[in-house]
């Protein structure tokens, strides 16, 4: 079943490529149709959903394995909503290709969180790098970050590439995520620095990080949301299931050099959010700060601050994907993304900055949404861990993200109604269905973060 | 008959107010003004259900109060539950009674403006924050209550959206309050790992275990407590936070949300009796901000702010009360003190609406006849804050002060009768310069255009100003005589101490109390009430701005030291790490990488350029190297 999860989205959007270009109706309904049925089906199915053939024999044996289980689960479904309100917020000049490079995308991204073999892995991986570049060169205003984007990724790609082949040719199979296969010997800590490599710069990990910012202000806002909110979440994916259980002792060794770049790019994302003055550099920034505190969480080794680094990756997919959407509705009312130029909006536009509000106070960590129940369980792991300083200086950023998503919040949708902005109306139905989905999601989890654990602890 | 095990109208304490949030915002457009309808509803009941269950627990002496409710398991380790025991129900019984109050009043206040529903909503859901916060029977529930009342806090500091030192106070008030919220995390941090849990049962059954975290423990749960509860040095916000409407500074940041830090230290007290640094510090910190505050008070003009000032330095009086272990005393001054400040600010807000939005004191006089329930209100709450005998605020003052010297810390006790002494003056001048001589201002009475809009009955807000009057005069008699009901009340809820006789008696200590805050109170007259001072009213209070020493008027400092601290260093840094090392430094050095690459490739391309020649000749190069290599091998061999 696994198998139509990739499939299904990436005939999909080839399809799509035939109609005609100007279509705006049928490739929406299609691919609002595929992304609601790779949600609904892991949720029919149930558990796995397991399909295997060997596709390697010699020099190791590898498997066209792919299977849903625990974390696996809430990344598919988290990527198919994103995708499902991506699709539903699409309204650009070129609609159909967008989608279909929309269901491209989310098919390589499922092959990337349902493989169960570091191979398969590995080029999913590198599938998944193809759409954004294409939605880059379209839309963006640089080329130059298009190329930026592939290469720094790709350079990423091939270490993860190096490192499975040697993992392969010593453990003789990359069949392993989700297994409880170890590896270790002298060789190890080289596999886990080619793996650790390609994990940072997708995610990004300071200093690792500077294709990012360009990457999401320029892409258009669908395309940014699903890769901030999922994309890359595929690094921190990869710490969690191929680093963590079969690199163990080798991430280990390492781990004090992954706290301190988490704690790094915690405080540096946080310092440089507070002071840029483009909207979506604002929220790039954030991502690196917020997604810090996931490799802190995993770095230390502890069960309670990987249960909050589960929820956190699903809340900061939640509230980054809504806050990208918003933010591209934004750019299209008033027709720059300068927070200097802005303000007011809130006036004429209490929907927009309704929604706007919920999705910036998840980013904060208001007590009662998503990202708050990832915090706390996070740092009171890392602290229960032993790590006294790290938990701490943690904290810091939480404080400086009030100030610079208030800041971001406050600059647009409060103040006097500028006059020379353009007065649009508030969020069409479509707008607001989009983003619905995703702040309701964040209040639930906030409620009700068990949830979440009940079905990654099975 | 107590109250014990499940309690069903718990749920109807805590949800109601969620319940009126929830219809006022989603139907606001269409209700308008019917949103006060439903909004004081909201409030309404649950103050009905929580005077039942005050009832239950205060009938007969030895009462038990501990309803308890598992809710559900927030996360592994983590249970959620409710609590009312006579500690959350005091509180609950102020934040409903006193809500109550103030939203039939703010009926009045906000007849006029078109965003009413909204208003309505922000403050029920403020109410069901503050629920949330001290129904909570556990540290992560009483932070979720502690950041929601922080939003609720943000949204009406900020309710007018349009006005952008509005949204800058707003702003302000929750960054503070942020730093708080984490402090609280990191105590529930040391907690988890120590204890490994976190409900209140739970920890306080086991503070030995943590042994050496205990001090800091307190600590940060203090700065949480600071924070929210405007003590030195995180108070910069609540003066700033005076920008919201009147009836949110009388309900959030007077009443309720503001002393939220007492309940928590005295929701801790096991844990601030087993450390004495943390007693002292906390007792410390709210002795010099009863102080600090009462000194701000003196050089304020805007009526609002002297009255934040007042709220600052009387929680400073609550918080030095719970920190030197006079809990009972400590949480009695937070029940009178609703009741008297919530006054106060209403009153304020007659005479606010009654001039047309005019806050500064100066433009104001004799407001006694064009504001007569205002004027009989105040002057009640006014005697009650400076701790008149017989007012609510004299019996616990006088506890709360007393306690400190009982507790052994004389200086503390100093400091409260310092203090005593400067809130009777500042509170007096506040009263003589608003009510007595001839208005100074220019709004001409005959055309009031406040009134004019508002087709609210004036009755709606004098009402609710006459009974909290009323209250700041009887408050104090529900904690004297003979076995009262709040000894009742309190009987089990704090520890019971065997503590050393002082050298001056109580009938003693209260006398002094009394002279200082005569003497406050005729220093005020001298200034601002004879007959002279009234007939030159305007200039001498020209001369007394002018005059003011720069330390008052620039607040000792504090929001400059903490804009050179935190604020301008972090934006520096921000700005360098943004403009500089990020795209310069950082990118500079990938570039640079690029660079190298392309740079060996055009090194290595520089052999492959299509030249057959050229390419012969590499060959017989390499073929010349080989037979070298070989040769000389040979010869070694």
């Amino acid at each position: 079943m696994a198998l139509v999860l990739i499939l299904l989205p990436i005939l999909a959007g080839c399809a799509l490529f035939a109609l005609p270009r100007g279509d705006r109706l049928w490739s929406r309904v299609i691919g609002c149709a595929v992304a609601a049925l790779t949600f609904e089906l892991p949720l029919l199915v149930g558990n796995d959903g397991a399909f295997a053939v060997r596709w390697l024999s010699r020099p190791f044996t590898a498997s066209l394995h792919f299977a849903w289980s625990g974390v696996s689960l809430w990344l598919v479904l988290l990527l198919a909503l994103c995708t499902f309100c991506a699709i539903v917020a699409t309204n650009v000049a070129q609609t159909r290709t967008l989608i279909a490079l929309l269901l491209l995308l989310e098919g390589t991204m499922m092959g990337v969180f349902t493989a169960r073999d570091i191979l398969a892995f590995a080029l999913f991986w590198d599938l998944m790098l193809i759409p954004p570049f294409f939605a880059l060169v379209e839309w963006g205003t640089h080329r130059e970050t298009a190329w930026r984007f592939l290469i720094y990724n790709f350079s990423g790609g091939l270490t993860l590439l190096l490192a499975t082949a040697a993992f392969g040719i010593l453990s003789g199979s990359t069949d392993v995520i989700g297994s409880t296969h170890q590896f270790a010997g002298s060789w190890a800590p080289w596999i886990f620095a080619g793996f650790a490599f390609a994990f940072a710069v997708k995610t990004p990990l300071w200093p690792l990080h500077t294709w990012m910012p360009a990457t999401y202000a320029d892409s258009p806002p669908p395309m940014v949301a699903v890769i901030s909110a999922v994309q890359s979440k595929a690094g921190l994916y990869g710490f969690i299931v191929i680093a963590l259980p079969c690199l163990r002792t080798a991430m280990a060794d390492w781990r004090w050099l992954i706290i301190a770049l988490a704690l790094v790019s915690l405080l540096y994302g946080a310092f440089i959010a507070l002071t840029q003055t483009d909207t979506k550099r604002i929220v790039a920034y954030s991502s690196l700060s917020h997604l810090g505190l996931i490799v802190l969480a995993i770095a230390s080794f502890n069960p309670v601050a990987l249960q909050g680094a589960v929820v956190y990756i699903v809340a900061h997919g939640l509230f980054s994907a809504a806050l990208f959407l918003i933010l591209g509705y934004m750019e299209e009312r008033e027709e720059t993304r300068s927070i200097s130029k802005l303000g007011g909006i809130g006036a004429n536009n209490p929907k927009l900055a309704g929604a706007f509000t919920i999705a910036a106070l998840a980013a904060l960590g208001l007590p009662g949404l998503a990202g708050f129940a990832g915090e706390i369980v996070i740092l009171t792991g890392v602290f229960k861990a032993g790590y006294l300083w790290p938990a701490l200086i943690a904290l810091v950023p939480i404080v400086i993200a009030s100030a610079y998503m208030l800041r971001l919040l406050q600059d647009a949708i409060n103040g006097p109604v500028i006059a020379t902005l353009p007065q649009r109306r508030d969020l069409t139905f479509a707008e607001a269905l989009a983003v619905a989905p995703l702040l309701a999601a964040l209040l639930f989890i906030g409620i009700y973060p068990h949830a979440i654990l009940t079905a990654v602890l099975r | 008959m107590g109250i014990d095990g499940a309690y069903p109208l718990l749920f109807v304490i805590w949800l109601v107010p969620l319940a009126g949030a929830i219809v006022n915002w989603a139907f606001g457009p269409q209700l308008k003004r019917s949103a006060t309808i439903i909004g004081s509803a909201a409030i309404g009941i649950p103050f009905v259900a929580t005077l039942m269950a005050w009832n239950a627990a205060t009938q007969s002496s030895g009462a038990a109060v501990g309803a308890h409710q598992n809710l559900f398991s927030w996360m592994p380790g983590f249970d959620f539950g409710l609590l009312l025991d006579p500690l959350s129900l005091i509180w609950a019984l102020i934040i409903t009674g006193v809500g109550f109050l103030i939203h039939a009043y703010s009926v009045g206040y906000m007849w006029s403006d078109s965003a009413i529903a909204r208003f309505f909503a922000y403050m029920n859901f403020f109410v069901f924050a503050m629920l949330t916060l001290v129904l909570s029977d556990n540290f992560v529930g009483l932070l979720v209550g502690w950041g929601l009342v922080g939003l609720a806090s943000y949204f009406l500091i900020g309710f007018w959206f349009f006005k952008p030192v509005a949204v800058a106070a707003a702003r302000k008030a929750f960054v503070i309050n942020v730093v708080g919220d984490v402090a609280i995390m990191f105590a529930i941090f040391m907690m988890f790992a120590k204890i490994g849990s976190i409900t209140f049962a739970n920890v306080f059954a086991h503070v030995g275990a943590l042994d050496g975290w205990l001090f800091w423990t307190c600590l940060f749960l203090f700065i949480g407590a600071a924070a929210k509860s405007a003590q030195i040095p995180l108070h910069t916000w609540l003066p700033d936070a005076m920008e919201g409407p009147t009836p949110v500074s009388a309900l959030i940041h007077a009443a309720t949300m503001v002393t939220a830090g007492v309940y928590l230290v005295a929701r801790c007290w096991p844990l601030w009796n087993a450390s004495h640094s943390a007693q002292l510090l906390v007792g410390t910190i709210g002795g010099l901000t009863a102080l600090a505050g009462a000194l701000l008070g003196i050089a304020q003009w805007d009526i609002k702010r002297i009255l934040a000032y007042s709220t600052m330095s009387q929680i400073g009086y609550m918080i030095m009360g719970v920190g030197v272990g006079a809990y009972q005393a400590g949480v009695a001054h937070f029940f009178t003190h609703a009741f008297f400040k919530a006054c106060l600010f209403l009153g304020a807000g007659i005479v606010i609406h009654e001039l047309a939005d005019e806050q500064d004191i100066r433009r104001m006089g004799g407001m006694r006849s064009r504001a007569p329930v205002a004027f009989f209100a105040m002057f009640a709450a006014v005697l009650a804050i400076s701790g008149f005998p017989g007012f609510a605020g004299f019996f616990s003052k006088d506890q709360v002060v007393f306690g400190a010297l009982e507790h052994g810390h004389p200086w503390l006790y100093a400091v409260g009768i310092v203090t005593a002494g400067i809130t009777a003056y500042y509170m007096f001048r506040l009263f003589f310069v608003t009510f007595f001589g001839t208005y100074r201002g220019d709004v001409d009475p005959e055309h009031e255009p406040a009134r004019g809009e508002s087709h609210a009955p004036a009755w709606i807000m004098a009402l609710p100003v006459a009974i909290l009057g009323i209250f700041s005069v009887i408050a104090g008699y529900a904690m004297i005589g003979s076995n009262p009901p709040w000894s009742r009340l309190f009987a089990h809820t704090f520890p019971s101490e065997n503590l050393p006789p002082v050298a001056i008696g109580e009938g003693w200590t209260t006398a002094i109390l009394f002279v200082v805050m005569a003497a406050g109170i005729a220093i005020a007259y001298a200034r601002y009430a004879t007959p002279v001072a009234l007939a030159n009213a305007p200039a001498r209070l020209r001369l007394e701005s002018e005059r003011m020493p720069a330390v008052l008027v620039r607040l000792f400092y504090f929001d400059d030291v903490i804009d050179w601290l935190f604020v301008k260093p972090s934006l520096a840094l921000g700005r360098f790490f943004g403009s500089w090392f990020d795209p310069d430094f950082i990118d500079g050095a990938v570039r640079g990488l690029v660079t190298l690459s392309t740079e060996l490739a055009a090194v290595v391309r520089y052999f492959q350029n299509g030249l057959l020649r050229s390419y012969a000749l590499i060959v017989v190069f390499g073929a010349a190297c080989f037979a070298i290599y070989y040769a000389l091998q040979g010869t070694v061999r």
